[in-house]
């Protein structure tokens, strides 16, 4: 089965397995055994798998992934125009869905990272734990307490609290 | 011999002290003990084999053995063939493989689906996702020009009644010229 993962975003850590230095001269039983796992499991189910491979090549179909073209933003309506709005919205959805996987993929790297180092992952993976905390900062701030029935119409609205916000902060911080 | 029970052995002796033929014939109607007459009665030993035959006392397992025998059975009668199909439909259909959309080509909306079995269902049983969200837009549009029209005519409605110059709300009065409005001789007239 190939690598499925992309190997600079997951990176192995270097292998520091030994070279054999045997102190004995009695042969080692895990030779023994990796050749009797190889001629008991790994062939037959090599064998079985190249037959369904070649059963497969015979009659071979494609998948693809969807494309959705861009259409104008719910900022971009006119107040009544439903079909606008109806597209936005669609759009909208679909781009929660996404941010929600990035969010995943993320979350994933740390983790991944973490795993990975182990005790010291404080220091070692600090790249990972701050492009998450952004990540995720940014995620809450715009899809953050929208409730089950969330819409475009309901994020526009809560942007438009936090612009308020931020426009209230600054006037203080220049204020004082 | 060795598996007689201790009650049987005992009620044997007890009969074998009595005098044997008459009892023996009047014992012969229901009575189990006429079977096996043994002469003798041995011990019973530590044997080999799995000892003692007991009747053991427990409640029935009949219901329950059945239920789960019927269970078993309806479950396996259309998941065994089921999972052979699906068997063979992985071994020798097989999954799709992920590729680039092709220049120009426009996929059927089964061929984004990766397994035959759910590429088929799309196939023969559902509709594209275009067509329902054009169905739904399409509905849409309908709802909002009705919504549009009925605000409308309650704005028309209300501007020819106050202004009397439109087609609605117009009433048959009698004719002017019959209105008599010379001074009458009487107030009530």
């Amino acid at each position: 089965m190939p690598d499925s993962w992309d190997k600079d975003v997951y990176p192995e850590p270097p292998r520091r397995t030994p070279a054999p230095s045997p102190q004995t001269s009695l042969p080692n039983p895990i030779t023994y055994l990796t050749k009797a796992f190889d001629f008991l499991v790994d062939r037959p189910v090599t064998l079985v798998r190249d037959f369904i491979e070649r059963q497969h090549a015979k009659n071979r179909c494609y998948y693809y992934h969807r494309q959705f073209r861009r259409v104008p933003d719910i900022t971009e309506c006119e107040e009544k125009d439903v079909l606008c709005m109806f597209e936005a919205e669609m759009q909208w959805r679909r781009d929660y869905k996404v941010d929600q996987e990035i969010v995943n993929i993320i979350q994933e790297r740390m983790q991944a990272c973490q795993q990975r180092e182990g005790e010291s992952y404080k220091q070692n993976c600090a790249n990972e734990l701050e492009q998450f905390a952004r990540v995720s900062k940014a995620y809450q701030d715009r899809y953050h307490d929208l409730g089950a029935h969330c819409s475009a119409r309901k994020c526009l609205a809560k942007q438009k609290q936090r612009m308020l916000a931020e426009r209230e902060a600054a006037k203080e911080a220049a204020a004082a | 011999m060795a598996a007689m029970s201790l009650l049987q052995r005992a009620s044997i002796t007890a009969l074998a002290a009595l005098p044997g033929r008459r009892l023996g014939t009047r014992l012969g109607f229901g009575g189990f003990l006429t079977r096996g007459f043994p002469k003798t009665a041995a011990p019973v030993r530590h044997s080999g084999d799995h000892g003692k035959r007991l009747f053991i006392i427990k409640p029935s397992g009949f219901y329950d053995k059945r239920f789960l025998t019927l269970l078993k059975f309806y479950i396996l009668l259309t998941g065994v063939p089921v999972a052979i199909g699906i068997t063979l439909i992985n071994v020798f259909i097989g999954e799709a493989e992920l590729a680039e959309i092709p220049e120009g080509y426009i996929p059927e909306h089964w061929e984004y689906f990766k397994h035959p079995i759910s590429r088929w269902i799309a196939r023969t049983f559902f509709d594209c996702p275009e067509k329902n969200y054009e169905r739904t837009m399409s509905v849409l549009q309908i709802e909002a020009e009705k919504a549009d029209l009925r605000l409308k005519e309650l704005e028309v409605r209300r501007l020819m009644r106050m202004r009397g110059d439109g087609p609605w709300y117009q009433y048959p009065t009698i004719d002017k010229a019959l209105v008599d409005s010379s001074p009458k001789a009487t107030p009530d007239n």
